[in-house]
This record gives structure tokens, C-alpha cells and sequence, in this order.
């Protein structure tokens, strides 16, 4: 009976796409119900994670299909560490929502494709099935790009229109994968595939359906040459789903390819050299470009492109310490990364025009100076500075690289990510420090959501042990597959 | 028979793959249609030729796997569906853009 706590954070923001849609006439309402849906989605998945810390993992055979048949729900702590941590920022998101000034959020289906997106991202972190995955990414997909598509921002239709046909690219390159594997093996539930995969040596057909599943998690995860889509589907989206987009979704490629180095293809050295070779090129071309932007959102766009390279170093090295590293660090990039997002959008918000662009944006904040602590703060944290909670995550990247003596790529990546602090910097004294004849003192979008994540952020830099301690027992259910597998065949 | 379902899927792709490369968004997006026509065929041939009965059947011998069609059930839907918001973007863009060439409709390069 236990597996059915799985149920309850995919059912509910499932529930609330049709229940927000039905109430589109009462917009207090609507809001008011989404906010708590999402917060009880948010404390069944702390339930969750407290059964699976007691029972193991949990597994839940939709329609009651024998095991390798049906499709499977399951929740491992590596899955459900990425759905805290989505949940967690999801109703940041909807918090900030309900606080905006955005006309789009009085849009009548703003929250109906918004639980699309947390549906679609909860699931992807529980499915134990790989064409369930697809289906998964599709939801965030459309929902993401029919959000972006109705933005304020005048270019938000043609940032939807080339994000939509990119990722139509990407789920041809999935689809092409599944197709491969199911050719191959015959089955498509990631626990009979991982057991199949290493009962045999991998078969040609296997090998092109993981190099097919790599392109499309790089595609996902707007690695480095994969990115030219990201930052500007990112900067045009409305602000409390661009906090979204750049902290969460591309989150799910990265899942997929922990997925692919621990579960199903560990014995594939070179996929994992790879990911160690695009994410070094990621942080010195997302700080670069981070650098050489004009307008804040863009700049934490190309940021995001930057960490990402982190993350993917981290499972690249592949060791349980660098996954350690990699989940810690995923964790806390997405509280910064949709902290400082809000924050971009709430001071564009307060602009005489509502732009994120520097030369509009410039000497807004001499009349907010809390967001401009907030703002510091976060760019302390994106930077690595003590005590916030970046600094853990570069520390312990830092330590696992020089623990499995990767030098080279780890001195690349320590370089480069000095660049961090100095866009952050310049974009800090650009909004508070400047003085703009234009700048008045006017309302925008709350600032609660932020300074809760900022907070978060904070109390996780000062009292990191709990979250390092949990991505370390993860990590060490990421090396050990044959548990994974145990767990699922066992309980299927 | 396996062979002749190859080369369509192969063809299809071609000119599929042939058409997302065009200048002309409207040719794209058919080619779009086009290639997830020949992914939904592709997926169906994984199981197309293991058995001639339904899986209802009786005859266990010769039932056909029912997994790739279920598949393509899916796939079938979700591409339909996407290809109607494509072709609901498409609509918005070249109204604001006033044009079909995907070199014109840069608005976010400034």
C-alpha cells in the first residue's frame, strides 16, 4: 500500500490543469486553488521522501500490468530528490505567479498549461518507463511553449515557435532511441532494459539508440553546441515561467542522462568522457556569453548554460562522490537560478518600460533596496561564495574533480567560472548603482516568492549537512543499479 | 516486404528532413508533419511483421506485438497535437511578421 504515496505528487497538479480550467470566470479563485494544490503536491512529496528513506524505493504498476509490462511509477531517491527539488521551486513559481504584474498571468489558461508544466516535470522524475518519459517531455514541451507564446514580451510567439520546432527535433531523436531499444531488447521499462543492457555486451542497435537518447537529453538540457535555442526561449518567456524553464526543464535532460551513465549504460566510457568535454565547454562559452549580454534575463540564461556544465562534469567524472557533487549542485542552482530570474523580472516590472534590458533596467533599484540584497545575495550564491548555498556545490564539485584527479578539466572549469562573478557584479551595479532620470518609484511583482528562495538558499549555505547527507545516500543508489532493478523487478 | 518498409521510412525521412531545412516556415512545418509520420512508421515497424493476429486473439502462436502499436497510438496523438500548435504559431508569426522566410523573423536577434 505504500506505493501509493507515489501517487499523490503526479495527481495533483494533474488534477489542477482541469480544475483551474473549469474556474477561468473566477480569477481569485483560481489562483487561490492552484496555490494550494501545488503546496499540497509540494508536502506529498516530502511524504514521499520520507516513505521512500523508511521502505526503500516504491514502485507502482499502473493498471495492475505484471512488471516488465505495464507502465511503471517509480520512485528511487535520486528521482525523488529531483522532484523535491521541482516541487520546491514550482510553488515558488506560483507564488510569484499570483504576486505578478504580468498580463499573462491573467491569461484564463496561465494556470491550467502552469500545472501542465509541474505534471510534466513530476512525472518525468517518477516514470520508470522510458516511452512514459516521452510523454512526459511532450507535456512540459507544449505546455512551456503555449506559456512563452502568450507572453507580454512581443517576441514571445517566435521564441515558442523556434523552441517548439527544436524540441519537436529533440522527441524525433527520442522516439528514434525508444524505437532502437525496443528493437534490441524488447522492453522499454528502465529496470528491464538496465538488467537486459548488462546481461549482454551492448548490441549495435543498443549503441545507436543511447547515442540517439544522448542527443536528445544534450537537446533538453541546452548543453553547449545544443543551446542556441536557450537563452532566447528563456529571456522571452513570462518571468514566472522562465524561472521555471531555466531552473527545472532543462533539469530533466540532465536526469536523463544520470539515468543513462548509472542505470542503463555504465559500462559506455565514452559518453561519460563526453558529458565531461561539453560540460567544460559549456562553462567557458555560458560565462562568456553570460559576460557579453545586454539584458538580465539573457545574461542568466547564458548562467544556466553554464551550470548546466557543471552538472554534467559531475556525472561525467561518475564517481558516487562527483554524483554527489552533480546533485547537490542541480539542487541548488535551481532555488538560485529561479530566485534571481523573479528577481530580473520583478525589477523589469518596476522599469519605465517593461524590459529586462540593461539600458532600460539601468538605477531601478535605488528605490528597492531589499531586492537589491536579494539580488546580491543570489549572485553570491551563483558565484560560489560563502556562506551561500552555491558555495557548497562548487566546493564539492571541486573536491570530487581533484578526488578522481580529473585536473584538467576541473582547472578549466575553476578559471572559467570566475567569469560568474564578474557578470553578476556588473549587473548588480548596473541596476542599483546607476542613476536613471527615469526611474520612479512604482509597484510590480511581489517579491515574496524570491525571498523565500533566497532564504532557502541562505539557510541551506549556512546548514548544509542535511542535503548534502541525502544527495550522498542518492548517489550511492545511482552506483549501485543492480538495486535499482532489485527494488522494481522485486516489488513489480 | 521488410525491405520495402525500410526504403519508404527511409524516403520519408528524406524528404522530411528536406523540407525542415527550407527557407519557407510553411514547408518546414510540413516537413515537420512529415517527419513524424515517419518516426509513428518507424515505431510501428518494430512489431509490424511478428504476427498476423490482433492481440485479442486466441492464437497465441501468431498474435502481433501490441506494444509498438500502442506506442504509435501515442505518438500519433501527441504529434497531431503539436502539429496543430505549430500550425497555430505559424498563423500568429506571419500575421506580426508579414512574411514566410525564417531569415526575416529575427526579432530576437536585437
Amino acid at each position: 500500500m505504500t506505493a501509493y504515496w507515489l501517487l499523490p505528487p503526479l495527481l495533483l497538479p494533474f488534477l489542477g490543469a482541469p480544475l483551474t480550467l473549469m474556474l477561468r470566470k473566477q480569477p481569485r479563485l483560481q489562483t487561490a486553488i492552484s496555490l494550494a494544490l501545488m503546496m499540497a503536491a509540494l508536502l506529498s512529496s516530502f511524504a514521499l521522501l520520507w516513505q521512500v528513506l523508511m521502505h526503500g524505493a516504491l514502485a507502482l504498476q499502473l493498471g495492475a500490468w505484471p512488471f516488465p509490462f505495464g507502465i511503471t511509477l517509480a520512485a528511487d531517491l535520486p528521482g525523488v530528490f529531483m522532484l523535491l527539488m521541482s516541487q520546491i521551486v514550482l510553488t515558488a513559481g506560483f507564488l510569484y505567479a499570483a504576486g505578478s504584474t504580468e498580463k499573462v498571468t491573467r491569461y484564463p489558461a496561465f494556470y491550467t498549461l502552469f500545472f501542465g508544466l509541474a505534471t510534466g516535470l513530476s512525472g518525468a522524475f517518477l516514470t520508470g518507463d522510458l516511452f512514459n518519459l516521452f510523454v512526459f517531455a511532450e507535456i512540459i514541451v507544449i505546455s512551456g511553449a503555449a506559456l512563452t507564446a502568450n507572453a507580454d514580451d512581443p517576441f514571445g510567439v517566435e521564441a515558442a515557435y523556434k523552441y517548439f520546432y527544436i524540441s519537436t527535433l529533440a522527441a524525433v531523436f527520442f522516439l528514434l532511441g525508444v524505437g532502437a531499444l525496443y528493437a534490441a531488447y524488447g522492453t522499454l521499462n528502465l529496470a528491464d532494459l538496465a538488467r537486459q543492457i548488462a546481461a549482454t555486451s551492448p548490441t549495435p542497435l543498443a549503441l545507436a539508440g543511447l547515442a540517439f537518447l544522448a542527443t536528445t537529453f544534450f537537446i533538453k538540457s541546452a548543453a553547449f553546441p545544443f543551446h542556441f535555442w536557450q537563452p532566447d526561449f528563456h529571456a522571452a518567456a513570462p518571468t514566472a515561467i522562465s524561472a521555471m524553464l531555466s531552473s527545472l526543464v532543462v533539469k530533466v535532460g540532465v536526469y536523463g542522462f544520470l539515468r543513462l551513465t548509472t542505470l542503463m549504460f555504465p559500462q559506455i566510457q565514452l559518453l561519460q568522457t563526453l558529458l565531461v568535454w561539453v560540460g567544460v565547454a559549456g562553462i567557458l562559452y555560458g560565462g562568456l556569453g553570460a559576460a557579453g549580454t545586454h539584458n538580465v534575463k539573457r545574461m542568466l540564461a547564458y548562467s544556466t548554460l553554464a551550470q548546466i556544465g557543471f552538472m554534467l562534469l559531475g556525472i561525467g567524472w561518475g564517481t558516487p562522490f562527483s554524483l554527489t557533487a552533480a546533485l547537490v549542485f542541480a539542487f541548488n542552482h535551481a532555488l538560485v537560478k529561479a530566485a534571481m530570474l523573479m528577481l530580473a523580472g520583478a525589477m523589469a516590472s518596476r522599469a519605465a518600460v517593461k524590459s529586462a534590458s540593461f539600458s532600460v533596467v539601468f538605477g531601478v533599484g535605488k528605490y528597492h533596496p531589499f531586492a537589491g540584497l536579494l539580488f546580491l545575495l543570489g549572485g553570491m550564491a551563483l558565484a560560489g561564495i560563502p556562506p551561500l548555498n552555491g558555495f557548497t556545490s562548487k566546493l564539492l564539485i571541486f573536491w570530487s574533480g581533484i578526488a578522481s584527479a580529473n585536473y584538467l578539466s576541473l582547472a578549466i572549469a575553476g578559471v572559467a567560472s570566475i567569469v560568474t562573478l564578474t557578470y553578476v557584479i556588473r549587473a548588480f551595479m548596473k541596476i542599483w548603482f546607476e542613476t536613471n532620470p527615469e526611474a520612479k518609484p512604482k509597484t510590480g511583482d511581489s517579491l515574496l516568492a524570491p525571498a523565500l528562495l533566497i532564504g532557502l538558499s541562505l539557510a541551506l549555505g549556512i546548514w548544509a549537512a542535511p542535503l548534502v547527507n541525502l544527495a550522498q545516500v542518492s548517489a550511492q543508489w545511482l552506483s549501485d543499479p543492480q538495486n535499482y532493478i532489485r527494488w522494481l523487478v522485486g516489488n513489480g | 516486404m521488410n525491405i520495402l518498409t525500410a526504403l519508404t521510412i527511409g524516403i520519408l525521412f528524406a524528404i522530411a528532413m528536406y523540407q525542415m531545412l527550407r527557407r519557407n516556415v510553411i514547408r518546414a512545418a510540413i516537413g515537420l508533419a512529415l517527419i513524424s509520420n515517419a518516426i509513428n512508421l518507424y515505431l510501428f515497424s518494430m512489431g509490424a511483421y511478428n504476427g498476423v493476429e490482433a492481440a485479442y486473439s486466441t492464437a497465441i502462436a501468431q498474435i502481433s506485438d501490441p506494444l509498438p502499436q500502442a506506442l504509435v497510438l501515442t505518438a500519433i496523438v501527441i504529434s497531431a497535437g503539436g502539429f496543430a500548435f505549430v500550425l497555430g504559431l505559424l498563423y500568429v508569426v506571419s500575421t506580426r511578421y508579414k512574411t514566410s522566410d525564417s531569415d526575416e523573423i529575427e526579432g530576437l536577434k536585437h
